[in-house]
């Protein structure tokens, strides 16, 4: 288990959200109103990568927020730190948008790319915005993770961060990839399971820090 | 499948929380986690170690629609609509007519709106260096209902409970009642005549008390939180 690091020790951005948070919880909208103007820039990013169709993406962020004002009281501040709170909402609600698109086979998957219509998982591969490794790269050296990559193939680092970055499913890293669905699956799962310690130690420090 | 068994909750809470776990499997995941606690901390646990990943993204500014659409919805006001309005008499009023008219309007909306309530943030004071944190205290603007929580956990003596006060500038202060360490507190009281605004309350404050709160009727114990009220 992560070892937990007492709010007092969090760095001044998490406090501010935290208390932001409480505020919000219990009715203040202007609390409310700059929570939204910190962390919507952020989360936007988020979901933008994941639901690529802007106007969606911007529904999203509305109902992301929407359900962030109702649930501020669940936030737990001895569980989880806000920013990471806030995350998971978005994150969760864009791919629940990908599970709903998939009730229509249009905007499925890698296959899309040849209709128009539709946003188009691999746009990100052939725009300028910074690939999903690209990605996992920042990241890493922000955190001085990159001993914790190194312990990766090439090949997990990539299915990894086509996963978690592009919100693509392992059907889907496998058609990018060409490669079998099987293998795949097997390379997220130990990639995951290799990241955990390395991960570990990292968000301890993280806490100290700036996220 | 079986989630109790700590090694597949643990992997998918990994495959939940990286977003490889789809479909009915994530919607099964999710229906079980609200009863499943040992899900639910592995669920954190990855929470904390993947989310600090997405830092790497450049943030991206929503347009301004995304805010008003998320204040017309949680907040939807009714805007009364003033039989001037429909008149066009605007653009053919004066500055001080129009300010009369405001004026009038003031005193026009009947029922007045909804007011959002007042939030006061109470600092630690440091007087106890073992009450650290934040007491947030949440108003009706009629100053009947109070609610009050402490943000982080506040450390007591057993026999010791915190009694919240509110005061005018200058005068003696009133208490509010005794509030929780460690959850909410809902408190309601006797309507303010006039309401808040016209209540004359100042500040609040937060004292450490012996059961059942202070003998006195005015604070005994150290005021361990203080926060201005600002309306």
């Amino acid at each position: 288990m992560i070892e937990r690091v007492a709010e007092e020790d969090w760095p001044q951005r998490s406090r501010e959200l935290s208390q932001l948070l409480a505020r919000a919880a219990m009715g203040d909208r202007q609390a409310f109103a700059t929570l939204y103007e910190r962390t919507s820039g952020h989360l936007f990013a988020v979901v933008l990568r994941i639901q690529r169709d802007r106007a969606q993406a911007e529904d999203l962020l509305q109902e992301i927020y929407v359900s962030v004002w109702k649930a501020a009281g669940g936030f737990d501040a001895a569980r989880s730190q806000p920013l990471t709170w806030l995350t998971h909402i978005a994150r969760n609600r864009a791919i629940d948008s990908l599970r709903r698109a998939q009730a229509q086979p249009r905007t499925e998957s890698l296959s899309a790319a040849d209709d128009d219509d539709g946003p188009d998982p691999t746009a990100a591969l052939a725009s300028d915005d910074p690939g999903p490794l690209d990605l996992l790269g920042r990241a890493s050296e922000r955190r001085e993770l990159n001993h914790c990559m190194d312990k990766l193939t090439p090949a997990q680092r990539q299915s990894v961060a086509l996963a978690f970055f592009d919100g693509l499913s392992h059907a889907e890293v496998a058609e990018h990839l060409r490669e079998p669905l099987g293998t795949v699956k097997s390379w997220v799962r130990r990639a995951l399971s290799t990241l955990k310690g390395c991960l570990d130690r990292a968000a301890s420090t993280d806490a100290r820090r700036a996220i | 499948m079986d989630y109790a068994r700590p090694d597949r909750a643990e992997a998918l809470a990994a495959q939940y929380v990286a977003g490889t776990l789809r479909g009915r499997a994530r919607a099964r995941f999710e229906a079980l986690l609200p009863s499943h606690p040992a899900l639910q901390r592995a669920v954190r646990d990855w929470q904390t170690r993947l989310m600090p990943l997405t830092t790497a993204l450049p943030p991206v500014q929503p347009p301004p629609a995304v805010w008003q659409a998320i204040e017309r919805r949680l907040w939807p006001q009714p805007a009364p609509q003033p039989w001037w309005s429909k008149l066009g008499v605007w653009r053919a009023l004066s500055g001080a007519a129009l300010a009369g008219v405001v004026g009038l309007g003031v005193l026009l909306s009947v029922p007045p709106p909804a007011q959002a309530p007042v939030v006061v943030v109470l600092e630690s004071t440091g007087a106890t260096p073992a009450v650290a944190g934040n007491v947030v205290a949440s108003f009706s603007a009629d100053g009947q209902a109070v609610v009050a929580r402490p943000l982080t956990r506040v450390s007591l003596e057993s026999d010791r409970v915190l009694e919240l006060w509110w005061a005018p500038e200058k005068g003696a202060p009133t208490s509010l009642g005794l509030i929780k360490a460690d959850g909410v507190t809902v408190l309601s009281r006797g309507k303010l005549p006039g309401g808040l605004r016209a209540s004359g309350i100042d500040h609040m404050a937060v004292s450490v008390e012996p059961p059942g709160g202070s003998p006195t009727g005015k604070p005994t114990g150290p005021v361990v939180f203080y926060g201005k009220l600002q309306l």
